[in-house]
């Protein structure tokens, strides 16, 4: 699955600093898209366009904070870096809790901000790689039978191939055909690599 | 005896005196009006008698008696006098002061008695003297400084208050010129115009003027004279009386007062600059964010090997406005911060509130709120200081957008500024909102200083938007909004002819 190309989404009421961002970004090779309201991006966004968000702390409608909300809601991941002015202090650090990426107080260098874009870039290319990878061991799991899944959580408790016969009653032969389905079917290498699978996609504790 | 010439008779019924004659062995011959007046005898009843029965009876029959001293005709006492005691019908001692002549060429001898009744002048001096004793206590008690001066400007007296206020000694004061013991020296070629003035105007309405005085001790005082000029019965100025009052502690009262009220008025302006200055510094900030961008992006645009000219030149027309907006923001918030004189102009109130707009409405920004205009087009110009009015504007929308609270329901907090033209054809300008409104207590003191339903306010924005409303010869106003919230208007003079 190829990635789309990624793109930076600028938020902001304020033509021309939205403008001079679009610009700032595209002399630095980004791709990036503008919106004047958090409601006018919201309704076009489509979630699967891998990218940033660089939003205004303060807008007329949806400020920023409530955007950030409304996209946690959303389930959308992509990374938020927050362009505040003085005095907004209070409003990023509720913003950084709230999960933000990063904030930048204007007026900022250049550099400062496409340093951020390029890491907010990379956390989502990362995130994103990790939910595709997750996605797959799931699809895997699913094509599994329920003994086969039975003796897969077994053995990723560590236990050999003796025990796991007595606990579910069957010939210690019958398991190891089992367990040779599961490595075969999750495409693993090893027992090892078969454990770190399954913690990628444990719920989180 | 031959008798007296009508001359004689009408001198001896004029005189106040007590005039009596007699002869050698001090027997009365003659008793004149005034004699009966002061003893009580009428002369028919006298004449004949004894000049001792004039004399307390105590007296009588000693050596030096009055009979004697009258009827010895003692050269001794010719042309000279001396003070006897007397006695009057009714028993009552009095002093006299008694002359006696020798009437010449009588035969027998004669002599005549002048009884002139020094009680009574004792009596009128001993008034006199209370009088001026009472005058000076006057004087003295007065709140005014007194001071009288002959025609020449020559102090003649002073009295206690105008010496507490000199720190100067009576003696001083007293035949010095006023010039020099009342005004300070700066003050004096003025104040000597208005005496001679005062002296030459014939006018007697008293002349007001107004002087430092410098006390003995260097202490700067205000006083402000009246002056008024004495005149004799040909209408001559013969002098001046002045009166003071020392109103250097009303006017340093004053000037304290004033310069609080000045204080007060800028603490309040930089409270609301306070209040305002995280919407400022946003505003601001636009524009020196966009201006940073666009350069930025400029100078990485021209590294390129094929710089997109299109581009940079765009942003440079940009960076160019920016900082032109930037600058529009900056003087706008110098304005409202100066702190000059009233001046007043011919002004469109639709001007003045669209030249706010851009401040209000980051203001509007920063509540998460709308500000919404409803001007009537065209207006009565009007005269104001275009800056205080936009104060008292920015600071009731500032309320208004406070005013909302937390809870909104989502949709965006309005608020309206509005003009319109009232019946009289004035100028109303209203700014209402749909907060929760004024109730009860807050209706009744929300323009009193120091009241405040906010947690960080001063108190102070609306008493001192209406000072200055009213200072406009209008008043600033509270109504409650329709359907709901609070509306405070003010109603401005139109122009003396001006047409809509």
């Amino acid at each position: 699955m190829k990635d789309l190309p990624q793109t930076v989404f600028v938020v902001d009421d304020d033509d021309a600093v939205r403008d001079s961002l679009r610009m700032l970004l595209k002399s630095a090779g980004v791709h990036a898209e503008t919106s004047a309201s958090a409601q006018e991006f919201l309704s076009r966004y489509d979630a699967s366009q891998p990218g940033c968000l660089v939003l205004d702390v303060r807008m007329p409608g949806m400020s920023g904070l409530e955007m950030q909300h409304e996209l946690n809601l959303r389930g959308v991941t992509m990374p938020v870096i927050f362009i505040t002015g003085h005095g907004d202090i209070p409003m990023a650090v509720e913003a950084m809790q709230q999960g933000a990426f990063d904030f930048l107080q204007k007026p900022f260098r250049d550099q400062e901000l496409l340093d951020r874009v390029q890491r907010a870039l990379v956390r989502d290319a990362e995130n994103r790689a990790r939910l595709r990878h997750t996605d797959r061991i799931r699809e895997r799991l699913a094509s599994l039978s329920p003994r086969e899944r039975e003796v897969l959580d077994l053995v990723t408790q560590g236990k050999a191939n003796k025990m796991v016969a007595g606990d579910l009653g069957v010939s210690q032969r019958t398991v190891e055909i089992h367990r040779a389905h599961v490595m075969q079917k999750m495409e693993a290498g090893s027992l090892a690599e078969l454990v770190r699978m399954m913690m990628a996609v444990a719920p989180s504790p | 005896m031959t008798a007296p010439t009508p001359e004689v008779l009408a001198l001896l019924e004029a005189t106040l005196d007590a005039v009596v004659i007699m002869d050698d062995r001090g027997r009365i011959e003659s008793f004149n009006t005034s004699a009966e007046v002061m003893f009580g005898y009428r002369a028919a009843d006298a004449i004949g008698r004894n000049v001792n029965m004039l004399m307390p009876a105590s007296e009588r029959g000693q050596h030096d008696d009055l009979g004697h001293y009258l009827a010895g005709g003692e050269a001794r006492a010719l042309g000279r006098g001396r003070d006897v005691r007397v006695q009057h019908r009714d028993g009552s001692e009095f002093s006299v002061f008694l002359s006696v002549g020798r009437i010449p060429d009588a035969s027998p001898p004669k002599s005549v008695g002048f009884f002139h009744d020094t009680s009574l002048r004792q009596k009128a001096l001993a008034t006199l003297d209370k009088e001026r004793q009472v005058n000076r206590l006057y004087l003295d008690l007065a709140q005014v400084m007194l001071v009288a001066t002959d025609r020449h400007g020559v102090v003649q007296l002073a009295n206690q208050r105008a010496i507490r206020v000199l720190k100067r000694d009576h003696t001083t004061i007293v035949n010095s010129h006023w010039l020099d013991s009342c005004v300070a020296p700066e003050d004096r070629p003025v104040a000597r115009v208005a005496f001679r003035n005062l002296l030459v105007s014939g006018n007697d309405e008293p002349q007001q003027f107004e002087y430092h005085v410098r006390s003995s001790d260097g202490d700067d005082r205000f006083v402000t004279w009246r002056g008024v000029a004495l005149r004799d019965a040909s209408n001559v100025a013969t002098g001046v009386m002045l009166s003071g009052e020392d109103i250097t502690d009303q006017r340093r009262a004053e000037s304290e007062a004033h310069r609080a009220l000045e204080r007060m008025n800028s603490v309040a302006r930089l409270a609301t600059m306070g209040e305002m200055a995280a919407g400022i510094s946003h505003e601001l900030n636009q524009p020196l964010a966009a201006i940073a961008n666009y350069a930025q992006a400029c100078v990485r645009f021209l590294r390129m090997p094929a710089p997109d000219l299109p581009e940079i030149s765009g942003a440079l027309e940009q960076i160019a406005s920016q900082a032109l907006r930037a600058g529009e923001i900056i003087r706008r918030i110098r304005s409202l911060v100066r702190n000059e004189d009233v001046r007043r102009e011919s002004q469109d109130i639709n001007e003045l509130i669209r030249e706010v707009h851009g401040l209000l409405a980051s203001d509007a920004r920063v509540h998460d709120g709308k500000l919404a205009l409803d001007l009537t087009v065209p207006l009565p110009s009007v005269t104001v200081d275009g800056v205080q009015i936009q104060q008292v504007l920015m600071n009731l929308v500032h309320n208004a957008f406070e005013a909302q609270g937390p809870e909104h329901d989502g949709a965006p907090f309005e608020v309206r500024i509005a003009t319109r033209v009232t019946d009289a054809g004035d100028v109303e300008v209203s700014v209402s909102d749909l907060g929760p409104g004024l109730a009860g207590e807050a209706e009744q003191k929300i323009f009193e200083p120091f009241f405040t339903t906010k947690a960080s306010g001063t108190g102070l924005g609306l008493a001192i938007s209406r000072s200055i409303i009213k200072a406009h010869d209008a008043r600033l106003g509270y109504r409650a909004n329709q359907p709901r919230g609070a509306c405070f208007y003010f109603v401005l003079p139109a122009h003396q002819g001006a047409s809509p």
